[in-house]
């Protein structure tokens, strides 16, 4: 009898084992799916230049067109609804949060070095561009274990 | 002689509970493997000097594909763009501030049928894995 209890709890804890390593694994993909498409949305963000101040010959992005990309791509990237909760059926399941969304234009020195100690993020941008940092979670299996979530940090500049 | 039978009977059952779920690690990799090519694909055709995923980009991309093992007749491609359509077309590559989308799915093949001996279905014939993405064009005329 002992032995088939044995047997039991071993299948127990080599499966979960297994759940486990796949968990992570999905995790990491996750993770990358998450910073690229951080990447995409700053970088969507960034081609938005004002068509007005570039007839006065000045390179600038245009602030509102550019968070309406940076939101449309994330949703798009990351199978989001409008208010960046994930849509039915998909991976995640908290909403991503935009903790920063920050248009460097023309009103400082090139190259500029923006700095973030809160989020310790540092980025050195030679024409305007844009610095986006969101929060992500990803929904573990076991919850006794601690969470897994990620400050993801991307930045982009205009492209011309 | 019942004994040696019990042996064979639990080590086969050990053996086969340990290593079947290794199989969904080849899923695992499968996926992020389709994922790195529509990454690659679209950081290419999103560039400054495409703007577009033409044929043969596509049939580059199979080849590269096959060399870890899919079959290249059963990928599927699937490129659009923000505007609804073009994205494939080199003669009409997509200008700046236009996304390119692209779709790559893959069927599950035989791959989850060992779950059947746990009584867990695996996904019918007519579903894929898929990874997609979306980037916004470069390209200035």
């Amino acid at each position: 009898m002992h032995k088939l209890v044995f047997g039991v709890l071993m299948i127990v804890i080599w499966w979960m084992l297994h759940a486990m390593q796949i968990d992570e694994e999905i995790a990491i993909g996750t993770l990358y799916e998450g910073k690229r498409a951080i990447n995409r949305a700053a970088h969507a963000a960034a081609q938005q230049l004002d068509r007005n101040k570039l007839e006065q010959g000045i390179v600038s992005i245009d602030e509102a067109k550019a968070s309406a990309a940076a939101l449309s791509y994330l949703q798009a990237n990351l199978r989001l609804q409008e208010d960046l909760a994930p849509q039915p059926g998909s991976l995640l399941r908290d909403p991503v949060e935009i903790r920063v969304f920050r248009i460097i234009n023309e009103d400082v020195q090139f190259p500029y070095t923006y700095i973030n100690t809160e989020y310790d993020f540092q980025v050195t941008l030679d024409r305007p561009g844009v610095v986006l940092i969101a929060h992500m979670a990803y929904p573990r299996l076991f919850r006794a274990l601690p969470p897994i979530e990620w400050e993801l940090k991307g930045a982009a500049e205009l492209v011309f | 002689m019942k004994q040696l039978l019990v042996f064979i009977l639990f080590a086969a059952m050990f053996c086969w509970l340990m290593f079947s779920p290794v199989y969904k690690h080849v899923l695992v990799i499968r996926q992020a493997l389709l994922q790195q090519e529509v990454d690659y694909l679209l950081e290419v055709g999103a560039s400054g000097r495409y703007g577009y995923i033409g044929e043969a980009m596509v049939a580059e991309s199979r080849e590269r594909l096959s060399g870890y093992g899919f079959q290249p007749g059963k990928l599927e491609y699937d490129i659009s763009s923000t505007e609804g359509t073009g994205g494939t077309d080199a003669s009409m590559p997509l200008p700046r501030g236009v996304g390119l989308k692209l779709t790559i799915r893959y069927p599950y093949e035989q791959l989850l049928n060992i779950d059947r001996l746990i009584g867990v279905e695996p996904p019918d014939a007519h579903s894929r894995m898929a990874a997609s993405g979306m980037k916004m064009s470069e390209y200035v005329p």
